[in-house]
């Protein structure tokens, strides 16, 4: 703790007092990575304030002694968004969890940024509305967090993702200035600063309070299971589903890879001799449902499903959803590590890019699942290894590489909903010109001059080798 | 890049089950899960952090200090966490390890240390427990347990406030049932520890209804501690002699299912097969007998179980957490209770997160069982229900001395009793 003195930690104390602040190394310990693991590095000291006002004059006392800091929510990122880099504090939301106040009438609700995203849902559904992200890990990820990655889930591919659904966001600036952006209301005139916050990974401040588009519940749902031989008819079917005007809620698609391992989790009666299996959510009003879930049955068994079951009640569709949301979880079933990936890649690509994979999967000798939302081309594949055989943690980073510059020379990105955390910042330049990634520093600047928020994250620093992870860190291969 | 040397993570320390730990992928699902996670809002007091604390101290980048000492013992063990978990972790077992590894490395503070021998020394022995009580009764019978908390130190009120009234509550034998069918399937109903001393009426009553419905009830001869309470408290070495009387004692008595009126102990039972898989002599007996493990109300359920008058109340059902996160039974009870007509179930939010009880935890953990206490009332008033209905004693004493303090007109009832009364107006 060498960074932080004294009379810092005097001052904190007096705006947060002692219960919420952590500075023992056993205890730091367990904030060391998100779910990201690969990389790992103890914050020095953990505040977590309980309210704006708090969290700000904390800010401003980091601020007058330059400290760096890293945000975070629930620590669930995939990409190690909230791993400290040159940032002795962390600050973490988790203690600002209220529901401000829900206003059906203009169907928007004000959260703190630490709430946790499925309680919103779960705060509204009686009325019949629902907040339309729904990444995987929404039992336990914060708002705060799905803001700061621009959060997808599986009905992204209908509903968008994060920065669809955000009206307005109260932000503390890194000097401890309260701002607020954007507005209650739907249509905005001048630059879109909101936009600008979302998906920037907390390296513009630390959100504290948004305002969130709440959606009405469709009238209905025709959930269908599609079972194909391999994935290459899976991903024709997408395609074809897709051309033919239908906008599925959700379109994902499982290998069987990940079918086996979620049916052995489960037991939900997915076929685990299928190549792959596509999940089809088509909803909204009754009237037309049925005739669209034909029309995507029969678009399914023309690209050589073997079969098409259509869940019958709530509880078959729920069972179909958990197992779905759970799949990375269940994966962890068939090996003690993964890495997850998040490349996206033009929809007619799915079948090149799934080739590609496969290719990496034996170059590398390592197991990839995957498990994807297939109707907007947003690729996850899971790179199973064992952090115990030496070497293969070095693999696993090299596979998820070289799927990653596969996707970008397919026309694709680096990351759909994920981030880019410290993950992917050494692709960074594959993607953008170094003009480019100046524009974005001189953005992140107006909000950051210091670059002490979130620092070593999303945008490389210029000079660093970019084929290896930013080389100042201890990486653990 | 300089390539830091390739680390390979070995055990050093026998902290528990080091291959389970890997189960973990450290997703963080279930945070949420976890009622002090909840709490605190603090990632070193839920499963995921404290897992992680188990693999360092394996792995030997934590040394066992107060501050992970004390995160393990926060836990409830109500294994929340395991029905939350996409990846199957084992959270049970690796909980019940790092606390003997605890046990066997650390030195508690003598007043820890004294409460946690008084527990261990009384709880598991009926007699002990009777003995230590009898003063209490005569108070309780005087009418005076008010003046007697006045001049009480404020932990042992605080135990004391836990106890139900026991003014007439004396040891009640077991009884013989009318004779079932011939082909009666054989129930145990086994009558675990404290639970014979303080609840024994959910005992009794289970075993009215189930030999009401058809079978066959068989006393055990002599009923052990089922060891859930040692297994908890990281005294794995007399958790596994309780567990090998009691899987003597159930096979002798030939049951075809067996269960308890406390779910941690139908849990322990059902664990019998783990627990003792590496003792060749009785293993194979461990895990026959865990596997006939099952709830009151499936049992009833499965018999056709119906009530025989009605009964205007309104209800709201506690998830004892054992029960549904440990055998997966929540649908049963809820099933049988709106059997009654009469019956209306108002459903709680938060109904399957722990109250607290959490075995001995309200008697070592008081301020967090407290704060999980009122948590629970809360949702439970909400309701504005007649009764909580729930399926295991401990959480009856802590939900009633809850509702007790803040006079709420809501009785915390063991679904047997409640059974009972719906059918007899009378819990006796």
């Amino acid at each position: 703790m060498n960074s932080l003195d004294p009379p810092l930690l005097d001052e904190l104390r007096a705006i947060l007092g002692i219960e919420a602040i952590v500075s023992r190394a056993t205890e730091l310990k367990v904030y060391e990575c998100d779910g990201w693991t690969v990389e790992k590095s103890s914050p020095d000291i953990l505040l977590m304030p309980r309210s704006t006002a708090e969290l700000s004059a904390v800010m401003a006392a980091l601020d007058r002694r330059a400290i760096a800091y890293v945000p975070r929510g629930a620590g669930t990122g995939l990409s190690g968004g909230c791993l400290p880099l040159n940032a002795p504090a962390m600050i973490c939301t988790s203690k600002m969890n209220r529901i401000v106040e829900i206003d059906y009438d203009n169907r928007r609700v004000e959260v703190e940024s630490g709430v946790v995203n499925l309680h919103v849902t779960n705060a509204v559904k009686a009325r019949g509305y629902f907040y339309a992200p729904d990444p995987s890990s929404q039992v336990a990820c914060t708002i705060g967090g799905n803001i700061a990655e621009n959060s997808g889930g599986p009905h992204t591919l209908k509903y968008g993702v994060t920065t669809n659904h955000v009206l307005g966001l109260e932000v503390v600036l890194p000097d401890g200035e309260i701002v607020e952006l954007g507005g209650p209301t739907e249509e905005r005139c001048g630059y879109d600063l909101v936009g600008a916050v979302v998906g920037a990974e907390g390296t513009t401040g630390i959100v504290t309070r948004a305002t969130l588009r709440l959606m009405r519940e469709p009238e209905n749902h025709r959930t269908l299971l599609a079972s194909f031989p391999d994935v290459d008819s899976a991903t024709r079917a997408v395609s074809l589903i897709i051309a033919s005007g239908i906008l599925p809620g959700a379109l994902e698609m499982m290998d069987q890879l990940i079918t086996r391992a979620v049916e052995d989790a489960f037991h939900v009666g997915l076929p685990a001799d299928a190549g792959a299996v596509l999940i089809i959510e088509l909803d909204g009003l009754e009237a037309g449902l049925t005739a669209s879930a034909d029309a995507v049955a029969t678009m399914a068994q023309s690209c050589g499903a073997s079969a098409v079951k259509l869940a019958r009640d709530e509880a078959e569709r729920a069972l179909l959803w958990k197992a779905r949301k759970r799949a990375f979880g269940a994966v962890g079933r068939l090996a003690p590590n993964y890495a997850t990936q998040d490349g996206v890649v033009p929809r007619t690509c799915l079948p090149q890019i799934l080739r590609v994979i496969s290719e990496v999967s034996r170059r590398y000798d390592l197991r990839i699942g995957n498990v994807f939302h297939a109707g907007d081309g947003n690729l996850h594949p899971i790179i199973l290894y064992d952090e115990r055989v030496p070497g293969q943690v070095r693999r696993a980073i090299d596979a998820g590489r070289d799927i990653l510059k596969a996707c970008i020379e397919m026309g694709g990105s680096l990351t759909g909903e994920h981030g880019i955390g410290v993950e992917k910042i050494g692709e960074m330049p594959l993607l953008f010109s170094p003009d480019d990634l100046r524009v974005m520093t001189e953005l992140r600047h107006v909000f950051d001059p210091k670059g002490r928020s979130n620092p070593g994250k999303v945008i490389p620093e210029p000079g660093a080798c970019v084929e290896v992870a930013a080389p100042r860190r201890q990486v653990p291969i | 890049m300089d390539e830091a040397p390739i680390t390979q993570s070995m055990p050093v320390q026998d902290v528990c089950d080091y291959d389970l730990l890997f189960d973990c992928v450290h997703c963080g699902l279930c945070v949420e899960a976890c009622p002090t996670y909840i709490a605190t809002r603090r990632e070193m007091d839920s499963p995921r952090g404290r897992i992680y604390l188990m693999k360092s101290l394996a792995e030997g980048k934590l040394q066992l200090d107060d501050d992970s000492v004390r995160h393990l013992d926060l836990c409830l063990g109500c294994r929340g966490c395991e029905t939350a978990c996409p990846s199957g972790v084992h959270y049970g077992q690796l909980i019940e390890g790092a606390r003997a590894f605890v046990e066997r490395n650390y030195r508690r503070r003598f007043f820890d240390r004294f409460r946690r021998s008084a527990v261990s020394a009384v709880f598991p022995y009926p007699l002990r427990m009777r003995a230590l009580l009898a003063p209490l009764v005569i108070v309780d019978r005087l009418g005076l347990r008010p003046a007697l908390r006045t001049i009480l130190p404020r932990a042992l009120r605080d135990w004391i406030d836990l106890l139900p009234r026991l003014a007439g509550a004396r040891p009640l034998a077991p009884e013989a049932h009318a004779a079932p069918a011939a082909d009666a399937p054989r129930v145990v109903v086994h009558h675990g520890c404290v639970a014979q001393v303080l609840a024994n009426s959910e005992n009794l009553n289970s075993e009215r209804l189930l030999a009401a419905a058809g079978y066959r009830v068989v006393h055990l001869e002599n009923t052990a501690c089922c060891g859930a309470l040692d297994l908890h408290s990281g005294n794995a070495a007399r958790a596994l002699d309780f567990a090998r009387a009691n899987v003597s004692a159930l096979k002798r008595s030939g049951a075809d299912a067996i269960l308890s009126a406390a779910s941690g102990c139908s849990v322990a039972i059902a664990e019998y097969g783990q627990l003792l898989k590496n003792e060749p002599a009785i293993a194979d007996d461990a895990r026959a007998v865990a596997s006939k493990v099952k709830d009151l109300s499936s049992l009833l359920l499965a018999a056709g179980w119906t009530a025989p008058r009605e009964f205007r109340c309104t209800v709201t059902y506690h998830d004892a957490c054992h029960l549904a996160h440990g055998l997966g039974v929540r649908e049963a009870p809820r099933r049988l209770l709106a059997s009654i007509p009469g019956v209306k179930i108002i459903e709680m939010v938060e109904s399957d997160l722990c109250c607290g009880s959490a075995g001995s935890y309200n008697l070592t953990e008081p301020e967090m069982a407290r704060e999980l206490g009122r948590r629970k009332t809360d949702n439970i008033v909400a309701t504005g229900a007649d009764y909580v209905v729930l399926a295991n004693p401990g959480c009856e004493f802590q939900i009633a001395a809850e509702l007790r303090r803040r006079k709420s007109k809501t009785t915390a009832i063991h679904l047997a009793d409640f059974l009972a009364l719906a059918s007899n107006g009378d819990v006796r």
